[in-house]
């Protein structure tokens, strides 16, 4: 295949996109950390140059048939075949539009956000390594390679968590997402090695297609599809592996939008995509795949309900509608997945942007505190965060919309009622956080407003922060309307034999529209209408406010888990048995040894007396040794 | 085995310089600090490129042995002056060259007996650099007990926390070590039949019976596997890191510790392959209970430098694990992981000692946010722990990936330990990260310098080559395979 003039345009692109954001993070670390300037520049232009070549790559590709694939062995001296190289196919030609798309925007965004901060340069340089990490696991040819940059996506997640590095809770928050995402990426990277060492290929493209797979116990390949998955669990956030999330809002709400929602966590459902004919082999893995994409969902947005902290309920959001895309893929629904994943990173990333406005400039997390200080007043950012709002919510026309009623579509091609049921669940739950936190931020109690006046002019939003938000806006308004094309699209290039999705009659849509209403008009009459108290229904339960609040005691399990297993229990044995026992051991042996010099010495003083004695001693053994 | 005679004594050269150095600094007067270090930085610096120059012109399609010297010295006992390198040594002897330099430029700041510490530091790396090229068993020996004797010293005189305690305890392992290695030596000389002590011959199959071999391999495991730190034969390993200077800290995580599994590869392994593939399963049983005990002992330590140490315990477990699986990844694997290793450990102990130098406090509650202080110096630090945490793009990730390939083939449930093992590794390093070099700033450190250029380049230097290798593995695999591939296919099943 390589060879063709279009195809060796192809790989010159994918060289470009991946390759200058490296070389970008390379030179901003290296040398040019004293001049911020340059630096963002030098990390904008290498987006910039990765979001032209895949909106490229897709113009090109728009009618591609079978995938194309670049690969070359890599380390194949080591009695190890695995091929390194770029693999392009319908679904990742998506991924890399929606990655750059973001990565630009964000990186734009930044430049007024990050403003004056002091890791300004290191900032940017990071977010070069992650532009390379992210686009390249997208573009990845095989598993191994896959691996490879879903770690170093890790790394950057774990250094721009920890970014403000001075603030404990901050470099607590990345160690914790590095740590759990590291549990789950144990069991994935097992999970690579044994379908390696059984089929002896890990290339993605055959993986597709089945046939090396053909052999496998199914119960074999049911043990390698939930191994990998652990890797989808970490790195998407879901249960049980859930709560690092929340914490990795820690970081700069720019890295938040683009790792922690819309790129980075979605490599786990990319991952599910990617391997979907291969885990679909297993019906068994796949109804666990679909319970614990549904226990994230809901543990997730009770999780939301009771939230103050305006990001930490867009994490909860985010981890929620990850597991949607993870029901929906699971339930057969391919497209369905993908197209929410799709929207997801536009409106979300949306909704964290905007909350980044209020946070940079109000200083505060507290949707309290900035609905008190007058965040309604900022036009642009408020506006936006209405319009991705609705999009969560799944109010029409958004795009929001049109992907949730296709997850909801393809639940209700599920044997058993109960997914559904949880599915729409979530979608009342969904609308009910998100309307609760805009009702409360566009209506501030009186009482509070009287007693802190505000005489703040209407405050300004910085363009480079604004324009961001306007594109992304609008991305959110339309992009629903491009769903047939997009289906079309990425199911021409799917493996022929697959179910994806099932005809179902309307009613599952009807019920997923009139419960997200539902969600919006119990959140008003809660926290919008006149004289509401801004008190939710969970707020008066205090059992379940607890157990919400304390995310149902997850984080408490874990914290309780290394303390007492690892750190006061393995470690301090181990830490006992070294002291105590082996090095008590080794001296006691020398001392030991001290000692008898000690008494072979009384032997040797030179008084007579005692030599006589030996003297003695020795000719009666010998005698008494020849007689017998 | 293919031998290639060397068209020019690269290997007797690079001692040379190693001995030439020494001497050289014997007779500079003692109060020439500079030109004593500049001096030392020259003659290591030739050792570098010499080495630098011999792995680059290996021929790796043809394999085997090459630049080979061999001088008769003692026909009577078959003992001769008998050099080599191959895809296993060689990428030892560059680690060498490598740390060896860097050792040099990370004690530039050395003010106290500046003259008899590079005397000695030389004669510790001329014995590290001929027990890695020799091929005579005799001075495999002579070369271990070369590098022994300088080491007290250097801890004891040089050295920080516990240092008296420290050598002592170190000279005793390792004399322990060898007293295990020279029986087996003179037993496999006597066994052969051929007067020889010269190890290409010695390797020719059938000339000891498996008991033999049986026997020989044991002895020689043990005593090479002390110097390796094989659990749990391994706590003079991270009393003596902590003991030594850092230069010297760095030459023994970095070398020393190779020279143990080299010697277990090099003389047990490949003499006694029989007894090898006997005491597989217990090579690989200590191995990875070194590995996890390794790491958890490690979380508990409140010493930069302890942290250190025992994390090279469970790193060379990592190694261990991969020579016990009898297979050619895992060689592979285990060639690589000491090398990565090495560079590793070295860029740890240079950036601990040069923080060290400056705060004077190794306790990791004593320092904090020094990332703001010193962000090259910790930067430097904080890459050396994400590969010592398996990160891919980095050199270790390989070797890793391979040893715990192979160990799922041959030992899966060891494979698994090993593998669930990284977690922990990654919860101790980044804690250690967290606690020295983020947090808020530690008001005493305030007006402490970054390092400057001069003494960042030793630190830059290790920190590239992590880089390179774990991007191209290739450059150092396939060195290491025109060994391993050709051992393993010889190998009597």
């Amino acid at each position: 295949m390589p060879g063709s003039p279009s195809h060796t345009l192809d790989l010159a692109a994918m060289i470009a996109a991946t390759m200058l954001p490296l070389a970008s993070c390379l030179v901003i670390l290296i040398a040019a950390r004293s001049r911020p300037r340059l630096c963002a520049a030098l990390s904008i232009g290498s987006a910039t140059i990765a979001l032209v070549c895949s909106i490229a790559l897709m113009a090109l590709n728009s009618k591609m048939g079978a995938p194309i694939q670049f690969t070359t062995d890599f380390i194949a001296s080591s009695g190890l075949n695995i091929g390194f190289g770029f693999l392009l196919d319908r679904l990742n030609l998506l991924m890399i539009v929606v990655v750059s798309s973001i990565c630009f925007l964000v990186q734009v965004y930044s430049l007024g956000y990050m403003a004056g901060d002091s890791g300004f340069s290191r900032y940017y340089g990071f977010m070069s390594l992650f532009t390379w990490a992210m686009m390249s696991l997208s573009l990845s040819a095989s598993l191994l390679q896959l691996y490879f940059f879903w770690e170093l996506v890790g790394l950057s997640s774990y250094l721009l968590i920890g970014f403000w590095y001075e603030k404990f809770s901050a470099t607590q928050a990345g160690k914790k997402a590095f740590i759990m995402t590291r549990a789950g990426d144990t069991a994935f990277f097992i999970g690579i090695l044994v379908l390696f060492l059984h089929t002896g290929d890990l290339s993605i493209a055959n993986l597709g297609s089945r046939a090396p797979l053909a052999h496998l116990s199914p119960s074999f390949l049911t043990l390698c599809a939930l191994l990998i998955f652990g890797g989808i669990v970490g790195k998407s956030a879901q249960f049980p592996l859930l709560t690092w999330l929340p914490d990795a809002m820690e970081g700069p709400t720019p890295v938040s939008a683009l790792l922690h929602s819309a790129t980075m966590v979605a490599a786990g459902v990319y991952l599910f995509a990617r391997l979907f004919p291969f885990f679909s082999l297993s019906a068994v893995a796949m109804s666990v795949f679909l319970a614990i994409g549904t226990i994230s969902m809901l543990l997730a947005s009770t999780m939301a309900m009771v939230s103050r902290d305006i990001k930490k309920v867009w994490a909860y959001s985010t981890i929620s509608q990850l597991g949607f895309m993870i029901m929906a893929l699971a339930a057969g629904g391919y497209f369905a997945g993908i197209f929410h994943l799709t929207t997801h990173a536009g409106f979300k990333a949306l909704l964290f942007l905007c909350s980044g406005v209020f946070i940079h400039h109000f200083e505060t997390n507290d949707v309290y505190e900035l609905s008190r200080r007058g965040a309604r007043r900022m036009l642009i950012p408020m506006v936006s965060m209405v319009l991705g709002a609705a999009a969560l919510s799944g109010i029409p026309p958004l795009s929001g919309y049109f992907s949730k009623e296709a997850v909801m579509g393809s639940l209700a091609g599920l044997a058993d009622p109960v997914w559904l049921a949880a599915g729409l669940t979530g979608v009342f739950l969904t609308a009910y956080y998100t309307f609760r936190l805009i009702f409360i931020l566009l209506f501030p109690r009186k009482s509070e407003v009287s007693s802190a006046p505000s005489h703040e002019s209407a405050p300004h939003t910085a363009p480079a922060m604004a324009l961001p938000l306007i594109i992304l806006a609008t991305v959110t308004a339309v992009l629903g309307f491009f769903e047939t094309p997009l289906k079309h699209f990425l199911e021409n290039g799917m493996i022929p034999g697959i179910v994806t999705g099932v005809r179902v009659g309307a009613w599952p849509h009807m019920a997923a529209l009139a419960l997200a209403l539902a969600g919006v008009a119990l959140a008003w009459t809660e926290f919008g209408r006149k004289g509401a108290e801004q008190i939710g229904f969970i707020d008066r339960i205090p059992v379940l406010y607890r157990l919400f609040s304390e995310r149902w005691y997850i984080d408490r399990f874990y914290a309780l888990l290394v303390d007492l297993v690892v750190d006061r229990g393995l470690s301090r044995l181990c830490n006992l048995n070294d002291r105590k026992v082996i090095d008590g051991g080794i001296e006691g042996v020398c001392g030991a040894t001290v000692e008898s010099g000690k008494v072979t010495a009384v032997l040797q003083t030179g008084m007579v007396q005692y030599r006589l004695i030996v003297i003695f001693a020795v000719l009666a053994l010998l005698s008494l040794y020849y007689y017998y | 085995m293919h031998m290639e005679p060397a068209s020019f004594p690269f290997l007797s050269a690079i001692l040379l310089s190693c001995i030439a150095g020494m001497f050289t600094i014997l007779f500079i007067p003692e109060e020439k600090h500079r030109l004593i270090k500049q001096v030392s930085a020259v003659f290591s610096g030739i050792c570098l490129l010499l080495t630098l120059y011999v792995f680059f012109a290996f021929n790796r399609r043809v394999g085997g042995m090459q630049f080979v010297e061999n001088i008769p010295w003692i026909p009577s006992l078959g003992i001769s002056y008998f050099n080599g390198v191959d895809g296993f040594s060689l990428p030892n002897l560059l680690l060498t060259g490598i740390v060896f330099f860097t050792g040099v430029l990370t004690m530039w700041e050395l003010e106290n007996r500046v003259k008899e510490y590079f005397a000695l530091y030389f004669v510790l790396v001329a014995g590290v650099f001929g027990l890695f090229m020799s091929l005579d068993l005799f001075f495999i020996f002579v070369w271990y007990d070369v590098s022994l004797f300088p080491m007290y010293l250097l801890i004891a005189i040089w050295g920080t926390t516990r240092k008296e305690y420290g050598a002592m305890k170190l000279t005793l392992y390792l004399l322990a070590g060898s007293s295990l290695i020279l029986p087996a030596i003179i037993f496999l000389w006597a066994k052969s039949g051929i007067n020889t002590f010269s190890f290409v011959s010695l390797m020719h199959p059938g000339l000891f019976s498996p008991a033999d071999q049986k026997f020989a391999f044991l002895l020689l495991f043990l005593g090479f596997g002390i110097l390796a730190a094989v659990w749990p034969m391994h706590t003079w390993s991270p009393d003596g890191h902590v003991a030594a200077p850092h230069g010297v800290s760095m030459v023994h995580a970095g070398v020393l510790m190779k020279i143990g599994a080299f010697g277990v590869l090099r003389v047990a392994i490949m003499l006694c392959p029989l007894g090898w593939i006997y005491w597989a399963k217990l090579m690989a049983v200590l191995a990875v209970i070194g590995i996890i005990y390794g790491a958890l002992v490690g979380l508990r330590q409140t010493d930069l430098k302890y942290v250190i140490g025992y994390s090279s315990v469970s790193h060379m477990g990592v190694v261990g694990l991969g020579l016990s699986t009898v297979t050619v990844e895992g060689l592979n694997g285990a060639v690589f992981q000491m090398f990565a290793h090495g560079i590793m450990t070295a860029l740890l102990f240079s950036s601990v000692g040069y923080i060290y130098d400056r705060t004077h406090t190794k306790a990791i509650p004593e320092l904090g946010g020094l990332s703001r202080i010193m962000p090259v110096a910790s930067a430097f630090f904080i890459l050396a722990a994400l590969a010592g945490i398996g990160l891919p793009g980095l050199a270790n990730f390989w070797g890793e990936l391979l040893v715990f390939l192979a160990a799922f083939k041959v030992y899966p449930l060891f494979g698994v330990i090993a593998v669930v093992t990284l977690v922990v590794t990654a919860l101790f390093m980044l804690r250690v990260v967290q606690k020295a070099f983020y947090g808020p700033q530690n008001p005493h450190f305030a007006g402490l310098k970054d390092l400057s250029p001069w003494l960042g380049t030793p630190r830059a230097i290790l920190a590239a080559v992590l880089l390179i290798l774990g991007l191209y593995p290739s450059l150092l695999f396939n060195v290491i395979r025109t060994a391993s591939v050709p051992f393993m296919h010889g190998l009597p099943r």
